[in-house]
């Protein structure tokens, strides 16, 4: 099984290698430029709501980072296998939930890269930064939170790339019967908000774009 | 173990115009087994449900003495199996899908795979996504072979190579069965290649298996007969009769082409009151026509 | 002759412009107690309409005692009692013994069907409201619209807003937090950093001459606050060009556009939710009678009505409103502890869809 993982892991990093680097790379660069003008203390008592404004607004770039490789991650590990319909992993010697498992655990262990760098990055930039007094950097808990992300981004989109037309026909056609219920009601006057049920299953508590909502900040009170 | 692959009353549907039905084949053991049959016959599909990437309505599998698709993962541990079209990733090099189809075979060759290479004449650093068509070829069939497969399946492997590359392929194939007692299914519907090498051989068309036969009981014993003075009805013929039509140019005679052919059958023209003028030999190729012709007539079934 | 002549023709001529002067004043002086009858006759008689308004409006009502709340409402499906049972005490706890002049000031509310299109007469006195609300809204409602008992102008002026109870102390002082941290002034940092003269100078608690050297103390923040906050209001006319200069990191133009402001125009650095959080600090130091002592003298300084309310001197005071101020640091931005068995059971979820695709079943 080791072996199977280490040649499945190696395929799919020949796949994707450059959307890896390009996030890694992206990935550590974020927070250290949302902290550049840390480091200027010349700025004396507006330093704390300019920083705040630039990690806020920064951090923007988080969840955006984490949706792109989730997606680019999840479409690399199924590209090469949609292109020849699938044949060669359905005639491997392996029970498919295995072969799909070990596409998924490869696909984690290049996620590995890019939330290392984020670590990585804001801790580098917290250490080089002068923080005006009482606010405080969260390197870890901005590092853990995009893992989590990350992870869920691409569960999302590889469940849905793995699956087969007629499921994203079934998604798309769910999505659009939401829309016409929607747009129905909305004709008929009648009180009904499904986008905002929606938003708020999605969004909200323990939904699963629930860690993608809210401020980013490396740098807070 | 006496057949590598059994195929007992399949039923199979794709689509609304397609079925396979009732489909009963046997494939011995060690035999080097033909399947022919024009395109769209259901060749394709049947390899597929003998491998498992299709499900069937009804019937039952049995490959290796195993059921499929039950126990596909132990079967396909002990197939090797080229399909119609490259099914390989096209941004690995010809080394690197070695390397990753030797991670799922715990009875890989490396030693085999290495000879192949250099047989076959690879480049282990290009990708396969640049190869020629017939080193794909050669590339898939090597994959196949490294593998020490008990069974191999090969779905027209030489279709549109040149005859060097269908050369190569096939010596090697061979080769392959005189070291092991590998059984090997090939479909195709280049019947000359499959005359060469195969010692059994079914035909296939509209889903529906004609016949299924060793090679030379079917080459041997299909004829075409010059007939003079037989009845309209014949009863209880000892051969099959595929065809049977007037004599062009007119005359009394007929051409009869029949299937299941022995000298000795000439004596039943006799008992009719009818005498057979000449016997003609006919080719696999012939043979495969003529059968198609008489099973599309709704002639003859067996 | 002449001479002499002159000089008593100028002595009689003198106290005639005087005396026209003093005709003038003397008009003035009628017009001004005319106007002042007037209005005197006026508010007598709006104090007769409101009081007629108020029979009114409160005609058929019931009256909620809790208390020294007294609610007098409609009949309607709101949970009043409920709400005062929840308010009162909060209302209690500020206001302290001078709660009880509530009393003398009823609440009048009109509770309406939300859903109803019948047209209903004006209400002048009191409030309308929708009679769907629940117990918390209603609590809400009657803690945001009770008025302070005796609070004078003098104290709405220095805290820039009125001084009502509130469901959320700890909101409020985490936001005077924030505000200790991030507002761009040298001052208000030195008061987060334990200066208690700089706290003092921000809250303003002395004197008013030099606010804004000391309020904003850099030329970078008196700029910031001009581009922030004043752009549009001397980017025409005069002012126009000093704008100008003042983007130009020119502090001499800032400071004299920041000094031509109106009195009382100078934002202040620390919003009025600073100021709220030290009276209440105060109140609560200062026990039940802490209030009273707090409106008890309106002519007073700020400073010394704060002592008086709490019973200490203003530096003890300021430094418990900082440290109460400090100790309501608001909560990091960490994960929240489910959140990460969420994130991985929804990964763990989707990877089960992934692997149940009828693809990849048998």
């Amino acid at each position: 099984m080791i072996a199977m993982f280490r040649a499945v892991l190696y395929s799919e990093w020949k796949w994707s290698r450059l959307v890896v680097a390009l996030g890694t790379v992206a990935a550590f660069a974020i927070p250290l430029v949302s902290l550049q003008g840390a480091a200027r203390a010349d700025r004396g008592a507006l330093q704390a709501q300019e920083l705040l404004r630039s990690v806020q607004s920064w951090g923007t770039l988080y969840p955006l980072l984490a949706t792109a490789l989730g997606l680019l991650m999840a479409i690399a590990a199924w590209a090469p296998d949609h292109r020849g319909r699938h044949i060669h992993a359905l005639t491997l010697p392996l029970e498919r939930w295995r072969y799909v498992l070990l596409r998924f655990g490869a696909g984690f262990v290049l996620l590995a890269a890019p939330i290392a760098a984020v670590l990585i990055g804001s801790s580098l930039a917290v250490l080089t930064a002068t923080l005006p007094p009482g606010l405080q950097a969260y390197p870890i808990a901005l590092a853990v939170r995009f893992a989590f992300a990350v992870l869920v981004a691409y569960a999302v989109f590889f469940a849905v790339s793995s699956g087969t037309a007629r499921t994203a026909g079934i998604i798309l056609g769910v999505i659009a019967a939401v829309i016409l219920v929607q747009v129905v009601a909305s004709i008929a006057n009648i009180d009904l908000n499904l986008f905002g049920a929606a938003q708020t299953v999605l969004l909200l508590g323990p939904g699963p774009l629930a860690v993608f909502t809210g401020r980013w900040m490396l740098v807070d009170v | 173990m006496s057949d590598a692959i059994q195929i007992e009353r399949l039923h199979y549907r794709a689509g609304k115009n397609f079925a396979i039905k009732e489909l009963d084949l046997h494939v011995p053991s060690g035999s080097i087994y033909g399947f022919l049959g024009p395109n769209g016959s259901g060749k394709t599909t049947t390899i597929r449900l003998i491998l498992g990437l299709l499900r069937p309505l009804s019937g039952r599998i049995t490959v290796l003495g195993l059921p499929m698709p039950e126990q596909h993962a132990r079967i396909l541990g002990r197939i090797g199996y080229v399909p119609e079209q490259p099914h390989l990733d096209a941004t690995l090099t010809v080394r690197e899908l070695i390397d990753f189809q030797a991670a799922f075979y715990p009875r890989w060759d490396r030693a085999r795979a290495e000879e192949l290479v250099q047989r076959f004449e690879l480049d282990g650093e290009r990708l396969f996504g640049r190869l020629s068509k017939g080193q794909k070829a050669k590339l898939m069939i090597l994959l196949a072979l490294a593998q020490c497969g008990d069974l191999l399946v090969l779905d027209e492997p030489t279709d549109g190579l040149d005859p060097v590359v269908r050369r190569d392929i096939l010596s090697a194939l061979v080769s392959y069965v005189s070291e092991r007692d590998a059984t090997i299914f090939i479909s195709s519907h280049l019947v000359h290649e499959l005359e060469r090498v195969c010692d059994w051989v079914a035909v296939m068309d509209d889903g529906r298996l004609i016949t299924e036969a060793p090679m030379e009981r079917l080459k041997h014993g299909t004829k075409r007969l010059v007939v003079i003075g037989a009845p309209a009805e014949i009863v209880n013929p000892p051969f099959r009769v595929l065809t049977r039509e007037s004599a062009n140019g007119g005359g009394a005679g007929e051409n009869w082409v029949v299937g299941d052919w022995e000298p000795a059958m000439t004596s039943y023209f006799e008992g009719v009151g009818a005498s057979v003028r000449d016997v003609i030999d006919l080719d696999l190729e012939d043979g495969f026509v003529e059968l198609l012709r008489s099973f599309r007539k709704g002639e003859t079934r067996r | 002759m002449s001479r002499l002549l002159g000089l008593v023709l100028a002595v009689s001529l003198l106290p005639s412009p005087l005396r026209s002067q003093d005709s003038l004043v003397v008009r003035l002086r009628r017009q001004a107690d005319s106007l002042l009858g007037t209005w005197r006759e006026a508010q007598l008689l709006a104090d007769v309409a409101d009081s007629l308004e108020q029979v009114r409006a409160t005609a058929g009502s019931d009256t909620i005692a809790v208390g020294g709340l007294r609610i007098i409402v409609n009949p309607s499906p709101l949970p009043w009692r409920e709400a005062a049972e929840h308010a009162w005490p909060v209302i209690d706890s500020l206001y302290g013994s001078a709660a009880e002049d509530l009393s003398r000031h009823p609440y009048i509310f009109r509770a309406v069907d939300p859903d109803s299109g019948v047209r209903r007469t004006v209400l002048h006195v009191g409030v309308e409201l929708p009679w769907d609300l629940d117990v918390r809204a209603t609590a809400t409602l009657l803690l945001t619209t009770v008025n302070a008992p005796r609070f004078d102008a003098a104290l709405a002026d220095w805290l820039g807003s009125g001084l009502r109870p509130t469901l959320h102390p700890q909101s409020e002082r985490a936001a005077v937090f924030v505000q200790l941290l991030t507002v761009p002034s040298e001052a208000v940092r030195a008061c987060f950093l334990g200066d208690i003269a700089h706290c003092k100078d921000v809250l303003q608690l002395g004197d008013s001459i030099g606010l804004l050297e000391r309020w904003y103390a850099t030329p970078a923040e008196r700029e910031a606050l001009v581009a922030s906050s004043f752009t549009d209001y001397f980017a025409r006319g005069a002012t126009a060009p000093s704008l100008q200069n003042c983007r130009q990191h020119r502090d001499d133009a800032c400071t004299s556009l920041l000094q031509s402001l109106p009195p009382g125009s100078l934002p202040r650095p620390l919003a009025h939710a600073a100021r709220i959080l030290l009276v209440r600090e105060a109140l609560r130091a200062g026990g039940r009678d802490a209030y009273r002592r707090l409106v008890a003298r309106p002519s007073a300084p700020i400073r010394e009505r704060l002592a008086s309310a709490a019973g200490m001197d203003i530096d003890s005071l300021v430094a418990r409103w900082r440290n109460a101020a400090l100790a309501a640091r608001p909560k990091p931005l960490t994960l929240p502890w489910w959140a990460g068995f969420a994130a991985i059971g929804w990964t763990a979820f989707f990877g089960l869809c992934a692997l149940r695709s009828s693809r990849w079943r048998l």
